[in-house]
């Protein structure tokens, strides 16, 4: 009940207001259609311009160039140690459960290697705009 | 945070117990990660509510700042290339905004960066990788094998391939929940010990001349850190997406 009373007295001083502006918005009808002019001409130059850099960034989304070449750099070398060292833990782990220390590390450090190069041939010959990945 | 040596670079990153839980003998006890990450996740979600509650056709400050969150994870997902990718994206878009929010709070001084720790790192990986095998075995049964067996090989060198596909697949969360970990952590420890020349300079009397020197270098390397910060919730999102795509694509 209170509430209800409540938005009865919101109602009369928001329809005022609302008057108010339509009120001040016919007064300068002419300025506001060139207000309007202005910023769908804005608006305009703003997309042609964003079609552009569109159409020579290969990454839409992403930071700039610098960002960009930093961030590959980085996953190129994380990507390559992490094999080597998933390839190493493998052949450790096997070695430790079957006792043959140190055959399955050595391979396994060479199959490690093996699966970084990949890593890194994959992510050399992926496509900068995705397509598969 | 640290009275008792404010120059040690790695105490920023120490795990403080707040208070201690442990339901059914389990060791839950809520520390400053735990804190942060729940400030976190508050952030994202009151962000994300607040911004969409408008629904103004011209948007305001916060309703555009959840628009372009939308429209970025969007376009990340469609840049990795699956057409019926958009069905992960409720996970992709809170793995992102998780990890960004994270990353930039971490950055505001006296905060604790949830990112800089690697069990977090390594669960979200995890998560990830988790996903990927759950699902690439619930869509495609034992057919998902062929993520591992790379097409048109001879069978001669099958073994030879067919181990380091494995090994390259199980690199993937270790290089991803590493990446940014490494990231977060060198980027702190660097902007720490930056801040620690200003101190120690401005206190070593003639010397103190040259401290503006490492503070401007602080106030360099905090914009690149703040760089770092979204390029690598960047990163992390797009892996996911690569992996995730995987998932659904295993056949190459």
């Amino acid at each position: 009940m209170a509430r209800r009373g409540r938005q009865g007295e919101d109602r009369p001083g928001q329809r005022e207001w609302q008057s108010r502006e339509l009120g001040s918005l016919e007064t300068d009808d002419g300025a506001l259609s060139a207000r309007l002019k202005k910023l769908s001409d804005a608006l305009d130059a703003k997309r042609s311009a964003e079609e552009a850099s569109r159409r020579e960034g290969p990454l839409p989304g992403a930071a700039g160039s610098m960002g960009n070449v930093l961030s590959l750099a980085f996953r190129v070398l994380s990507e390559f140690v992490a094999a080597v060292v998933v390839g190493a833990a493998i052949g450790w782990g096997i070695d430790r459960l079957s006792g043959t220390t140190p055959w399955f590390l050595i391979v396994f450090l060479l199959f490690g290697a093996a699966a970084g190069f990949w890593n890194v041939y994959r992510i050399a010959t992926e496509k900068p705009g995705g397509g598969e990945g | 945070m640290a009275e008792e040596n404010p120059m040690d670079p790695i105490h920023q990153f120490a795990i403080e117990p707040l208070f201690s839980l442990h339901p059914f003998g389990i060791d839950a006890t809520f520390t400053n990660a735990s804190l942060f990450m729940v400030i976190v996740a508050l952030t994202a979600a009151s962000v994300m509510l607040l911004g969409t509650s408008p629904r103004a056709l011209v948007p305001g400050r916060l309703q555009s700042v959840a628009e372009m969150a939308y429209e970025f994870v969007k376009a990340t997902i469609g840049m990795a290339g699956s057409h019926d990718g958009m069905r992960f994206f409720p996970f992709v878009f809170t793995l992102f905004l998780f990890v960004l929010l994270c990353n930039l709070i971490g950055l505001i001084p006296y905060t604790f960066t949830v990112t800089s720790q690697i069990a977090v790192t390594g669960a979200l990986a995890l998560l990830v990788i988790g996903i990927v095998v759950v699902y690439g075995f619930m869509h495609h049964g034992t057919k998902f094998f062929r993520l591992f067996v790379p097409s048109g090989v001879p069978v001669a060198l099958m073994p030879l391939l067919v181990p380091i596909e494995v090994i390259s697949f199980l690199s993937r969360p270790v290089s991803l929940s590493v990446r940014l970990f490494a990231n977060m952590l060198a980027g702190h420890i660097t902007l720490k010990v930056m801040g620690g020349f200003v101190v120690s300079l401005l206190g070593a009397g003639f010397f103190a001349v040259l401290a503006p020197l490492p503070f401007a270098m602080a106030v360099i390397l905090t914009a690149f850190e703040l760089l770092v910060a979204v390029l690598q919730a960047y990163v992390f999102a797009i892996l996911t997406c690569v992996y995730l795509n995987d998932a659904v694509h295993p056949g190459h």
